[in-house]
């Protein structure tokens, strides 16, 4: 089963992003901000990696960057989940690393149809 | 909803757009009807069955039967057809395009996704792509809100996201003040929108080298997907090709039309436009 790694500082987003990510046939864990993203996949580096980007102690565009520079660090699909909707900021994750941006709010479809345009699913 | 007043409306999508609704599906009847009941300040249904009961009105009817149609789209549905109708088809149509044109349809194409999708493909594939030749799409749909939806060129923050990928809505849209996002100039021009009943001669819309009418006729009875077909068919030119969903067929409906030895799911007439008919 492959696994993905909910990173958000909402506990409500990651409840609700880690039930629709389960139906989708993932194996889901969760970190609460860049620094305990940048721990989990240090630990096991994840297939996917629903990222959101205001984050405290780090961000997930520092996440991002940091992740893409370790080692196994291209692995994983990256999709960030964010309220920050304007083209500015999803260039700007795009250009760092992101392999894909779902803008909040989100519904089950969304993720999904996204999900398979990175061909996770 | 009373079973009199459901097979009233049923009777009156049946002829008005060939819509098959079973009695299972009734609650699409409200669902669908809800805008045109507010706007008329009516309750419910049976009030709007009464009304054209007491005095027939054949605008409100058509509209009637254009909002119960399904309008459900996204970007890029089934993409393999799209992907094999850009790079495989158009290519080739190109090369004997007459006048410097290839035409498309998007019959039932709802609020322009399957439009724009192609738009996009073939945007990507680059003008050496096509010989320089134009590519122009036209959408068409039976309701004429539905037209203007796609006229627009704007989506809203959960259609814009659902088959479509965030480089390509970059690339193609852009985020307006309402957070709908709408599509560029360049890429909404190649696009002609038109307000058409499939169940009439499509005549007016002239010929096409490809049409798409994906996952639009499954709804219908079988008469009127028979009438579609038809009335579709005789629009493809020569060697035109007609495409339906992936689950769909055609086989044995129309005389003259059949599946393409050379692209799978596709299908040409091997007669004039003017000799096709409803098979035997």
């Amino acid at each position: 089963m492959k696994s993905c790694l909910i990173v958000d500082d909402s506990r409500v987003v990651r409840k609700v992003a880690g039930r629709i990510v389960q139906d989708l046939k993932f194996e889901t864990r969760e970190a609460s901000d860049g620094a305990e993203a940048l721990d989990a996949c240090r630990q096991q580096m994840p297939d996917a990696i629903l990222l959101d980007w205001s984050m405290p102690v780090m961000n997930g565009l520092d996440f991002v960057r940091a992740l893409r520079r370790e080692h196994e660090g291209r692995k994983p699909v990256v999709v960030f989940c964010s309220t920050e909707n304007d083209a500015e900021h999803i260039g700007e994750a795009l250009r760092s690393g992101a392999n894909e941006f779902i803008m909040k709010p989100f519904d089950a479809d969304i993720i999904e149809s996204k999900f398979a345009e990175v061909g996770l699913i | 909803m009373e079973e009199t007043v459901f097979r009233e409306i049923a009777e009156l999508a049946r002829k008005g757009s060939g819509q098959h609704i079973p009695p299972t599906k009734s609650y699409l009847v409200e669902a669908r009807l809800s805008s045109i009941l507010r706007r008329e300040g009516l309750s419910g249904v049976e009030d709007l069955v009464a009304i054209l009961n007491a005095r027939p009105d054949s605008k409100l009817s058509i509209e009637i039967a254009a909002a119960l149609t399904s309008k459900r789209t996204r970007f890029f549905s089934e993409r393999g057809t799209l992907e094999r109708v850009a790079k495989l088809v158009l290519p080739e149509v190109a090369k004997r395009a007459r006048d410097g044109r290839i035409r498309v349809w998007c019959a039932g194409g709802s609020t322009g996704q399957e439009a724009l999708s192609l738009a996009i493909l073939i945007n990507e594939m680059g003008k050496e792509a096509l010989e320089g030749v134009q590519v122009e799409i036209v959408t068409t749909d039976i309701c004429e809100r539905t037209s203007a939806s796609a006229r627009s060129g704007i989506f809203g923050h959960f259609e814009i996201q659902k088959g479509l990928s965030a480089r390509r809505m970059l690339a193609h849209f852009t985020r307006l003040d309402t957070s709908e996002w709408q599509a560029s100039h360049a890429l909404a021009s190649q696009i002609g929108v038109r307000t058409h009943n499939l169940m009439q001669s499509a005549e007016g819309l002239g010929m096409f080298d490809v049409i798409l009418c994906r996952n639009v006729i499954t709804d219908m009875t079988k008469d009127a997907r028979t009438m579609a077909l038809l009335n579709a068919a005789r629009q493809l030119s020569e060697r035109g090709l007609l495409f339906l969903g992936e689950t769909e067929s055609a086989a044995g409906l129309i005389a003259g039309l059949e599946p393409s030895r050379a692209i799978r799911g596709g299908y040409n007439r091997n007669v004039d436009a003017g000799d096709l008919t409803v098979a035997a």
